[in-house]
């Protein structure tokens, strides 16, 4: 357990802390409130709304910003799906060269380094694939509960 | 002997990292801002950190060097360049969310995952699925199982030159690895790791709640084609309400912690960078997964086949989080159970969901754990 440093505590410090260990516990309940059979239902009618309500100030904003001449939301959104194409263009791109660039430097050697002809590693040395775990078992399993 | 523990932390650099941060200032705000600064800022400042923006001092996220070798669609595949001078002969290939994005395995140096496992040998994939537009609103389990993720196994196989190829799969990444392994007995696959998976729809008690028969899911899915990024965090929030409170006080507590605040601050863009659910995995996670539970009934047919776990025989390891919020234990506990693999194996650690796999409890707990575990079996 980590020491406390009295010079730094403060009212706000205390209030701050306790606001965190208690927040699991507060979480907790109001999360069992969440999910009870009453509730949820509820819930999932308020969801219902809040997405007829997004849509109908989707609307009345476009109005607004379109009459203003401003750009809204779905222009944005159909400009993000735009760039979001260009993007998936430029990996398909990437992944090609990638690509083209292993098989040049298989014509060229009489084999790869590795196992395999190496993307990332064929820039450098490949690391060869003759590694064997280290054996021992680690801390690790004493802080672990295990069950085979 | 252990392996060596190899993601040390870089030592702290505040005037690179104020010089740096200045650089970044927006010129707006250094001019009008002086007054307007909140206390946030006004203890950033007494840190020596003079920065307009938190995501100024986050510094870039998943910057470990990678090279994409296979796309498709929004997927990305993924190989990271090795950092060790020797590796394991079976390449290791993540899988992750569809709705979180990756780079919570690789959130900044020291911090990550990945760097971890290729630091101790491993040749690591990942694959990024990417965000979801509305053209990608029918993707369905059948287009991540049975087409993307073997067609990524392919590629992978072809870089490595290897046969076999194991697979870590995290959150929905590891549902989704779960279900491939079940639906390929026979394939390439030589261990699987999954971490955090649900595969018990009445343990989601939450989301079964909010998703019941009163939830319409077809009006959603009309509207948006996918299920919103921003809704899918809001759910997830729901899951533990006051959580980001208490991640408030929390930083505020720790301001004078260099490393925490900067910890916390990575952890806290990684949370609302949400990505939208695909339309069509969505509405079959609702009525297969939830409402039904046909997973865990082994009465869940995808593409036509129904998904048996039992059929997965390779060498398995559960991962979990002993207070996981957003994949509880009632959701995950069945799987190991229900595997049909001889070498299965469970391991609860401390802390929550993302603190398994990213965190000072990950470093050092769960990676260790992962590499013992997957070590002994890649060779």
């Amino acid at each position: 357990m980590s020491e406390i440093d009295w010079s730094k505590m403060s009212m706000t410090t205390m209030w701050r802390d306790w606001i965190v260990k208690s927040e699991q516990q507060w979480s907790e309940n109001m999360s069992r409130l969440l999910k009870d059979e009453k509730t949820g239902p509820v819930l999932s009618k308020q969801i219902d709304e809040a997405r007829m309500m997004h849509k109908m100030f989707g609307e009345m904003a476009q109005m607004s910003l379109s009459a203003a001449n401003l750009p809204s939301r779905t222009d944005f959104e159909a400009l993000d799906e735009r760039m979001g194409r260009i993007e998936d263009g430029m990996s398909a791109v990437q992944a090609g060269l990638a690509q083209l660039r292993v098989a040049l430097v298989s014509a060229r050697a009489v084999g790869p380094a590795i196992g395999g002809a190496g993307t990332a590693g064929a820039k450098g040395a490949a690391p060869a694939r003759t590694r064997k775990p280290a054996g021992k078992a680690s801390a690790a399993q004493s802080t672990a509960k295990t069950r085979a | 002997m252990t392996a060596p523990r190899t993601a040390a932390r870089a030592a702290p650099k505040p005037d690179a990292m104020k010089a740096a941060a200045s650089a970044a200032l927006r010129p707006a705000a250094a001019e009008s801002g002086a007054n307007l600064r909140n206390p946030m800022q006004r203890a950033l400042e007494r840190m020596g950190i003079d920065a307009a923006d938190f995501a100024d001092i986050t510094g870039a996220l998943g910057v470990t060097a990678k090279e994409t070798i296979y796309a498709q669609g929004t997927l990305k595949l993924h190989h990271y360049q090795p950092l060790a001078d020797s590796v394991y002969r079976v390449p290791v290939l993540i899988v992750t969310s569809l709705v979180n994005q990756p780079y919570i395995l690789d959130l900044a140096p020291g911090q990550s995952m990945v760097e971890f496992l290729l630091r101790q040998g491993f040749d690591v994939f990942m694959i990024e699925w990417g965000r979801p537009r509305r053209e990608h609103k029918d993707l369905v389990l059948e287009d991540y199982v049975l087409d993307r993720i073997p067609a990524c196994i392919e590629r992978v196989q072809q870089v490595s030159g290897e046969k076999d190829v194991s697979i870590i799969g995290y959150c929905v990444g590891g549902l989704l690895s779960a279900i491939y392994a079940a639906l390929h007995p026979g394939g390439p696959l030589k261990n699987l790791v999954c971490m955090a998976a649900p595969v018990n729809g009445d343990g989601l008690e939450s989301l079964k709640a909010w998703m019941g028969r009163d939830f319409d899911e077809e009006a959603l899915l009309a509207q948006y084609g996918n299920v919103p990024g921003d809704w899918v965090q809001n759910a997830l929030r729901a899951l533990r309400p006051f959580g980001k409170l208490a991640g408030a006080m929390s930083l505020l507590n720790n301001m004078d912690k260099e490393d925490a605040v900067r910890s916390n601050l990575r952890m806290g863009k990684w949370e609302t960078d949400n990505l939208p659910f695909p339309g069509g995995v969505f509405r079959q996670m609702v009525n297969g997964f939830l409402r039904r539970n046909q997973l865990v009934k082994g009465t869940w047919v995808i593409g036509g086949k129904r998904v048996k776990l039992g059929d997965i025989k390779v060498p398995f390891l559960h991962l979990l989080a002993a207070d996981d919020h957003i994949t509880p234990y009632a959701s995950s506990k069945d799987l190991v159970q229900l595997v049909g693999s001889r070498d299965k194996q469970e391991l609860i650690v401390k802390g929550g969901h993302v603190g398994l796999v990213a965190g000072r409890g990950a470093e050092l707990r769960m990676w260790p754990a992962l590499d013992e575990w997957l070590a002994q079996r890649s060779t």
